[in-house]
Parts: C-alpha cells; sequence; structure tokens
C-alpha cells in the first residue's frame, strides 16, 4: 500500500503526518489520529455516525478520501467538548436522555451542531429535516429533538443554563426519581470507547470468507496462494476447532466455520489473521473453495415436507413446534354468534444496531482467552467458547465491550469463536470489525411468520374460543428460533381470559438468512394477529375496541393461556388510562376516518411535506410540487 | 388539507412476561460501601442503551443511602464479576435490579450493626440516604464518608456483602403448554393516529400514545425512553423495513436498501406509565425494553383501516401494498376489502 503525506488543521492543531494512500477521512481520524468519536456504522453515507466539519461543513467522513482532507480545517466531536467541558449541545443531550447506547450520538451531536451553526433559530421540523441524514436506531429520536430545542433555547438566551441540571433531587427515595444518567456524558463527547475504537500491541486484523451460495457441498478449499501473501499469521477452518464445535442461543447447530457444508449465503468458512486488514482482506480473496451446490430450501412451507434435509443428522427440518391446549375449542365455536377466520403475515427485519459486530480476543497474563466484544450474554458464551475450544471454564474469559445497540441480535456467539481460534493459533490480539454489508448478510433476522387464526365469539363480544397457528422461517441455524416459538405461543392470544385455546408455533429450518433473537421475541408477531383480529370482530359486532379489549382482558385470579393463576393483571387499568391520554371518541372501527372528532390534537407532530410530493392545482389536477 | 389524504386512528393491546423465558432465572451482585460514603456495585450487567447503569445506581444510592453520582459499577467481565445473565428478555431491571437491592441490604446491615454498637442504640433505629446516616429518634448522624471511616478503622469491618435474586419459572408441559413461564407479567396498550395519502399510498405515522405498566418505575424518563425507542422501531417494522431475499440472497444488504426510520419518519409520543408493581419482588419493578413496540404495529394497521377501509394483514404496509388494497376495495365496489 502506498503512502501520502497529510498537512491539515484538527479540532485546532496543526498536524502533519504521513497516512495511507487508500484511507478515507475517517480511517485517518481514527487510526492514525486515535480520534475514535468519529464512528462507522455502515460505511457508505447513510448512517451520519462518521459526521464531522470540514472547512466548517458537515459532511460524512466515511465519503471523503483522506487526500481530499489536505489543507482543510477538520472538527471531530473531540473539538467539540469534552466531559470535563462540554458544549450546549452535549448538555442538552446529556439533560433530555437523548443518549441510548451512545453509538449514533456524536454524530447526532455533529449534526445538531451543524443545525444551530448555521440557523440558531431552527424550528422543530427545521430540526427534524436537518437531521434527516443522521440515523439512531435506540431512542425514536424524541429525547435527541428535545435536546436540540433545549440547546436552542439556551444559546439564544430564551432560557437559562440551568435547564442543563434540572434532575430530580428526591427527599427520601432515589427510585421512581429521573437523576442524571450516568453513562451520558461519555458518549455525547465521544470519548467512550466500543470494540471497534479498541487497539492493543502487535494487534492482527481479521477477515472472513463467506459463503456466497445458499447451499452447496464444500469439495476443496485451496490456501496454497493466500498462505504466501506477506503479513499473513494465521488462516483457520473447522478443522482447528479442537473441542465440539457447535454453538447457539437455544440449539447449539452452528459451526464456528462452515463444517463439509454451508447452509446461507453470508456463512462464514475461513477466516485470515494479518499484519493489516488489506493484507487479510488480500488473502481472503486469494482463497480458492470449490463447492457443489446442493437443492435448497427457502419457503418454510416447503420445508415442513421434508423433501430436502438442512440439518441431514437431525432427520427433520423442524427446529421447534410449542404446542398449547385449553378447554375444547371445536365445542365452543358450535356456540359461538360470530366465527372469524384470516390469516397474518410479518416480514423478516434487520435489527440494525448503529455498531457493526466487532471484537478483540487476546491471551491475557494468566494465559485466559480472553474475549472483548458487545456481546447481550456473555455468560452463555463462555460455556460455549469452553466446550468448543476445549478448555476448563475458567480459563475462558469474556468480557463486555460498551454495546452500541443489540435489540437481540447480539445474542448469537457468530464471530467470537473465530477469533478466539485466530489469537489461540497465533497467540497475539486479534481484531474483527465487520462492514455494514458484512454484518446485514450473516447476521440474524426477526422470523419472517404467517399466521392462520380463528375466533369465534358472542354476540356480546366474549371470545369463547382461538385457533393460532403459527409458521416461522428459521433460517438456516436454530440460533433463537426454539425461544421465540415458545414465547409467541404463550403471549400470542393477548391479555385475554380465553377459555379454549388450541395454539401452534413451528419454527422451520430454510437456507434463508437465520433468524434469531429480536426485541419482542415472537410476541410481536402473534399479537399482531390477535389484534387485529380484534378489531375485526369489533367492527362486525359493531363494537367499540376498547370495549371488546375490556370485556375479554385478564383480571386478577384469572388462569392464562399456559394455566397460571395471575396475582396481578393490570390491562383494564391500562385501558382505561389511555383512554383517556388519547381522548379517544367512542365507536366501533368501521372506517370513521375523516369524520372523527378525537384526531388533529396538538400531540401530533405535523405531516412530513417534504421529498416528492403531489399537490391538487387550481383545476384540482394532481401534479408534483 | 389535501381530498386525498385520510386520517385515522387505532388502538392495540398487549402483554408480555418478565425475564427468562419458562426457565429458572437468577444474577448475583455483589455490593460495597467504600470510603468517601461511595459505593462499589460489581455484577455481570450489560449497559445496552436502555440505561441500566443509571438504574443501578439509584437502587444502590437507594439501599445504602448514598449519592447515586458516588456509586461506581464494576465491568462486566466473567472472570471478575458475578454472573448476571444476558441482556435480554426484558430482564435486567427486573433481576439485577433486585440482586443489587438485595446485596446492598446485606453490605448496608453490617454498617448498621457497627453504628448501633458505636451510638448504643437498636439497629432498626438508623436509617442512611444521600449521603447521610442517622438514628432516628435520637440526635446521632453524620456524614456517611465519616461512619465508613469508623466502621473500618474503630470496628474493623468491611460493609460488604454479596446476593442472589431468583424468579421462579418453569418450563412448559410438552403437550398442553400448560407452566409457570413467568412471575410478573405486564400489560401495555397504544393508539395510533395516521395520515394516508390515497393517491401515493403513503402512510405518516403522526402520533402514538402509550400506555405501559412498568410496575414500579425506577427512572420514568428512562421508560419513557424505551417507549419511544420501541415506538419507532415498530414504525420500521409496520411501514417501511424488509429484510427481502431471492433465493437465499439478499437484496437488502445496506443501508441504502434497507429503508430505516429517520427523524422525518417519528410520530410524536405521548407516554403513560402505570405502575403496578411486582408484589413477588423487592423493588416492585416489572420492566419496558420489549414490551414497549408490542401494540404499536397492531395499531397502526387499526388505524389504517380507520383511514381508508383497507385491512393490511401482511407487514410492511408499504404504499405499493396500500394502493393495491385500495385498487381491490374499488374493484369490489361497496365491499370492503378485508
Amino acid at each position: 500500500m502506498s503512502s501520502m503525506e497529510l498537512k491539515l488543521t484538527v479540532n485546532g492543531q496543526k498536524i502533519k503526518k504521513t497516512t495511507q494512500s487508500h484511507y478515507r477521512l475517517l480511517d485517518f481520524l481514527r487510526e492514525d489520529l486515535d480520534l475514535t468519536g468519529s464512528k462507522e456504522g455502515c460505511g457508505a453515507g447513510e448512517c451520519g455516525t462518521c459526521s464531522v466539519f470540514i472547512n466548517g461543513k458537515l459532511v460524512k467522513s466515511c465519503l471523503v478520501p483522506a487526500a481530499k482532507a489536505e489543507g482543510a480545517k477538520i472538527e471531530t466531536v473531540e473539538g467539540i467538548g469534552n466531559p470535563e467541558k462540554m458544549s450546549e449541545i452535549q448538555k442538552a443531550f446529556c439533560a433530555t436522555g437523548a443518549s441510548q447506547c451512545g453509538f449514533c450520538i456524536p454524530g447526532m451531536v455533529m449534526a445538531a451542531t451543524s443545525t444551530l451553526r448555521n440557523n440558531p433559530k431552527a424550528s422543530l421540523e427545521q430540526i427534524k429535516e436537518e437531521m434527516g441524514g443522521n440515523i439512531c436506531r435506540c431512542t425514536g429520536y424524541q429525547k435527541i429533538f428535545d435536546a436540540v430545542e433545549m440547546a436552542r433555547d439556551v444559546i439564544n438566551k430564551e432560557k437559562s443554563e440551568k435547564v442543563f441540571e434540572e434532575y430530580d433531587k428526591p427527599a427520601n427515595s432515589f427510585i421512581g426519581a429521573n437523576v442524571k444518567r450516568i453513562d451520558a456524558p461519555s458518549k455525547v463527547t465521544g470519548r467512550l470507547k466500543y470494540a471497534a475504537d479498541m487497539k492493543m500491541p502487535n494487534m492482527l486484523h481479521m477477515q472472513v470468507l463467506r459463503s456466497d451460495r445458499p447451499h452447496a457441498k464444500i469439495l476443496n478449499i485451496d490456501l496454497s496462494k493466500a498462505k504466501k501473501i506477506e503479513g499473513v499469521r494465521g488462516i483457520v477452518t473447522c478443522d482447528d476447532v479442537p473441542g465440539i464445535d457447535n454453538f447457539g442461543v437455544f440449539i447449539e447447530d452452528q459451526p464456528v466455520l462452515a463444517k463439509d457444508k454451508v447452509r446461507y449465503v453470508g456463512e462464514a468458512i475461513i477466516a485470515v489473521a494479518a499484519d493489516t486488514l488489506e493484507q487479510a482482506k488480500d488473502a481472503v480473496n486469494a482463497i480458492k473453495i470449490k463447492y457443489k451446490d446442493l437443492p435448497a430450501l427457502y419457503d418454510p412451507e416447503e420445508a415442513l415436507k421434508e423433501k430436502i434435509l438442512i440439518h441431514e443428522h437431525y432427520k427433520t427440518n423442524l427446529v421447534k413446534h410449542i404446542p398449547i391446549r385449553k378447554g375444547n375449542t371445536e365445542e365452543a365455536f358450535k356456540k359461538a354468534d360470530v366465527v372469524i377466520e384470516d390469516e397474518f403475515a410479518t416480514q423478516p427485519v434487520e435489527h440494525a444496531y448503529l455498531e457493526p459486530m466487532a471484537g478483540v480476543s487476546y491471551i491475557d497474563q494468566d494465559g485466559v482467552l480472553t474475549i472483548v466484544s458487545p456481546s447481550q450474554n456473555i455468560t452463555h458464551h463462555r460455556h460455549m467458547m469452553a466446550k468448543i475450544m476445549n478448555l476448563p471454564i475458567h480459563k475462558v474469559r469474556f468480557i463486555m465491550s460498551p454495546v452500541g445497540g443489540g435489540f437481540g441480535g447480539k445474542e448469537d456467539m457468530i464471530y467470537q469463536g473465530m477469533l478466539a481460534l485466530l489469537a489461540t493459533k497465533t497467540r497475539q490480539p486479534i481484531k474483527y470489525v465487520m462492514t455494514r454489508e458484512e454484518d446485514i448478510v450473516s447476521t440474524a433476522k426477526r422470523h419472517p411468520s404467517r399466521t392462520k387464526y380463528k375466533m369465534g365469539l358472542t354476540k356480546a363480544g366474549r371470545i369463547l374460543a382461538a385457533e393460532i397457528s403459527m409458521l416461522a422461517d428459521g433460517g438456516a441455524y436454530g440460533c433463537s428460533t426454539e425461544g421465540v416459538m415458545r414465547k409467541a405461543a404463550i403471549l400470542g392470544a393477548g391479555p385475554y381470559n380465553i377459555e379454549n385455546l388450541k395454539m401452534d408455533t413451528r419454527g422451520v429450518y430454510t437456507n434463508n438468512t437465520p433468524s434469531g433473537a429480536f426485541r419482542s421475541f415472537g410476541a410481536l408477531q402473534t399479537e399482531f394477529a390477535t389484534e387485529s383480529m380484534l378489531d375485526i370482530a369489533a367492527e362486525k359486532l359493531n363494537m367499540d375496541p376498547f370495549e371488546i379489549r375490556r370485556i375479554n382482558a385478564f383480571v386478577k385470579g384469572n388462569i392464562t393461556h399456559t394455566k397460571q393463576e395471575l396475582n396481578s393483571a393490570s390491562i383494564n387499568t391500562v385501558l382505561n388510562e389511555l383512554e383517556k391520554l388519547a381522548s379517544w371518541e367512542k365507536g366501533s372501527p368501521q372506517s370513521r376516518g375523516n369524520s372523527r372528532k378525537d384526531m388533529f390534537s396538538k400531540d401530533n407532530r405535523d405531516a412530513c411535506e417534504l421529498g416528492a410530493r403531489l399537490k391538487t392545482n387550481g383545476n384540482g389536477k394532481r401534479v408534483a410540487r | 388539507m389535501s381530498l386525498t389524504k385520510k386520517r385515522g386512528r387505532g388502538v392495540a393491546a398487549s402483554w408480555y412476561g418478565i425475564a427468562r423465558t419458562a426457565a429458572m432465572d437468577q444474577a448475583g451482585a455483589w455490593a460495597e460501601i467504600d470510603d468517601g460514603g461511595s459505593a462499589k456495585i460489581s455484577t455481570g450487567v450489560t449497559e445496552i442503551g436502555e440505561g441500566i447503569l443509571t438504574v443501578l445506581a439509584q437502587v444502590a444510592a437507594d439501599e445504602l443511602g448514598v449519592k447515586p453520582e458516588n456509586v461506581m459499577i464494576g465491568e462486566n467481565d466473567t472472570s471478575r464479576s458475578p454472573e448476571a445473565a444476558h441482556a435480554g428478555a426484558t430482564r435486567q431491571t427486573y433481576m439485577i435490579g433486585n440482586a443489587v437491592a438485595l446485596a446492598c441490604r446485606g453490605a448496608r446491615q453490617k454498617l448498621f450493626d457497627v453504628m448501633a454498637k458505636e451510638w448504643k442504640v437498636d439497629a432498626n433505629t438508623i436509617k442512611a440516604h444521600n449521603g447521610e446516616i442517622w438514628s432516628e429518634g435520637t440526635n446521632y448522624k453524620m456524614e456517611m464518608s465519616e461512619s465508613i471511616h469508623i466502621c473500618k478503622k474503630k470496628y474493623g469491618v468491611i460493609p460488604v456483602a454479596g446476593e442472589n435474586y431468583t424468579s421462579h419459572h418453569t418450563g412448559l408441559d410438552p403437550v398442553d403448554g400448560s407452566g409457570r413461564p413467568w412471575q410478573a407479567y405486564v400489560f401495555g396498550g397504544q393508539v395510533a393516529e395516521v395520515e394516508v395519502d390515497t393517491a401515493t399510498g403513503e402512510v405518516q405515522l403522526l402520533g402514538i400514545w402509550a400506555c405501559h405498566d412498568v410496575g414500579k418505575a425506577i427512572n420514568p424518563k428512562g421508560v419513557e425512553g424505551q417507549i419511544e425507542g420501541g415506538v419507532v422501531q415498530a414504525v420500521g417494522q409496520a411501514l417501511m423495513e424488509n429484510y427481502e431475499l431471492e433465493k437465499g440472497r439478499t437484496k437488502s444488504g445496506s443501508f441504502a436498501k434497507y429503508i430505516l426510520p429517520t427523524s422525518l419518519d417519528v410520530p410524536k409520543v405521548t407516554s403513560k406509565i402505570v405502575e403496578d408493581p411486582d408484589p413477588l419482588s423487592p423493588l416492585g419493578a416489572k420492566g419496558i425494553g420489549e414490551p414497549a413496540m408490542v401494540p404499536t404495529s397492531p395499531a397502526i394497521m387499526n388505524a389504517i383501516y380507520d383511514a381508508i377501509g383497507v385491512r393490511i394483514k401482511s407487514l410492511p404496509a408499504t404504499p405499493e401494498k396500500i394502493l393495491n388494497a385500495l385498487k381491490e376495495k374499488k374493484q369490489n365496489g361497496s365491499r370492503k376489502f378485508n
């Protein structure tokens, strides 16, 4: 790789430094200057986590070649403020609780700074528009907007700086108090180090060769060229695993590196460690694999036919079936005044945590294999790793690095095994950071589902019986499918006292990207069906949707779908409070739409009028704005 | 407002179980009242962004009588901190919060026993809050920093304790599914208000009214943050996100192809917290992380039906699906698309 000399000003300091010709400004800041407050969320200018100022203009530093910054004045989040001396915007982010995982926050602070520098009196709508290029996956943006408005008002002297310190100071108890969020200062200033920000002496960089086939037998792997590449220190395949080679949150069916065959596009096959990232990439590109494609399964209904098996040794594609049986649905349907049947479907969804998967592994001073990663379950990962590496459990150590968003996606031990193999093989620290594309293709998604539903009710709206059957695509590996099916089954019929229930949830293997843990874990899919069914029923029975829910709602002492007595059930209180909160106008859900009187309150945002929109011209014709 | 813009509202309810499903759940923690009236907590907690470190600092401060800003929480390290298991299943506040509370009670008792000897009072009269310790009904009162000094130097006691919290769950019967999957449940409901453009098929979610029982809310602003974030993830699920595959290959392999909610897509969220304390655990807190996003998608679909009379049963409700459904409704004459 060729190098170049760069002269520029960063956060007021004159810098002259030799850097890599291929570096982007983001790489230069992070790798050469250790200014890791600017994060890489996507590497494609889509997420805004790498936002910096170049000569006063907000730009995404992942899109700028470092050479282009020659002679420029760069300002990063580290130049905006530090935990000891924060800017108004950073203080406001702390005060409103605008940082959650914190990974998007340095970029958000930069975008907010740009917004208020350009327009110190920006309205809420202008703030939203200016910050539209920065994605946050945790907060829902509301507290970020609150922070920018608060900072704006302080900067304009419309509010005193005291608003930054308006926390609850309770006389008797801190429980129930809005106290200062303790991790906020390190997040709003970019000081917190996530796994991708860490560096160790003699650290090697890992890259992974992944399958481009959905289902194929691996006939031959040729590593000869890759091994000859300068700087390559270790290459591992499934043959390097010393112990029992499988992992998974519920069912341990996934090898660290593909064994004999690949089951999905994106599955890891070979991992390489080299002195530099580029050398590791070159080595991966130099590996030759010979495959024999196998017939593949993409549809869960097809998977149930068992004509093709994804995991031959299981003799079935069914990962898990959870049945729940209560009462007698057939008899109950006969007594029902109304029986409704319908079908619902949900799509696979990506977690899109802003921090792509990353980790560092090394052998510590006691000879203990150590993995630092933003894992959501290091307890379980340690167990699995000890078995995989054939080590006593106390010879495996997991350290949690700050988690830049997880939502269930970081429960799978999808890359830590490779890090462990290479650290063990090379005895050098190993670092791995996924690109966004690599993360999307290789990690688990929310289970797509199809649900068949039959509900029988009395004229008064009481649910007499429900039969619910969900089929979910678990993808190539088990991950959390078993748990997701269980939760979908237990909760799916909703918070309603139903005496006759037949519930089945099934998750199956296919050659699709694996499905795994995702916030709301199966309950989202089945409860979506139930809540849609209740509105369909309410319309048929000419009932208010709150009323039909209250008639059926659990009360203390009721027996749940899994025959547990409830020691408490607040659903009626919740519904009553919600009805008041939303000033709900009673009525049956018969597409009342614009005739309602309870809409247009100030608790709505303004409809967005940006982008490609239509308007009606004077002749009543619809034209582009 | 344009004739093609139709508004509507919908409601949906939800419930959720707290902590690990249909399996015993447990979490451990160590607590120490440290020099200067500070506190050290060690537990296998994972700050995933929800603010659990702040919640634990509040719990520890409350139980120990120190200031929340003087609580230090150690790193999560399987070789250095007690096991507290995973960051998931809406379990951290419930499981680790209660473990920290119990550990703090153990540490506090050691200090209180010493101070009872020092002041020659009954240990039950001793209270501590926000950096001060005193004996009720007497004039004895001092800074925590001073009392910890006495405790160590005069009595040779370090107030330290470790504890564990267990949530008793059982597996499900393999035939009829009966069992006790959780000991604590939460309930929620949301109303959605949407504007649908019948010319473009675009749905804008303008308002969400969210009401959630979270048990005792330890940090109400944190709860609100979870509701707002959950709602917006559900906006993605309901209206735009789709990880599309074609013969096992993704068509949405980057953020350019995978559409996420931005600042321009999100509704204003009005939250109301209902507190129905858990009767079985020391803190009475339950949880909010996952439950926050369960009712949003059906509330939006019910609102779309209210606005334009078409029911979307397959998520997400993209403009194409809305337009197709409207077309189908028109072809079916006055009959509602159902």
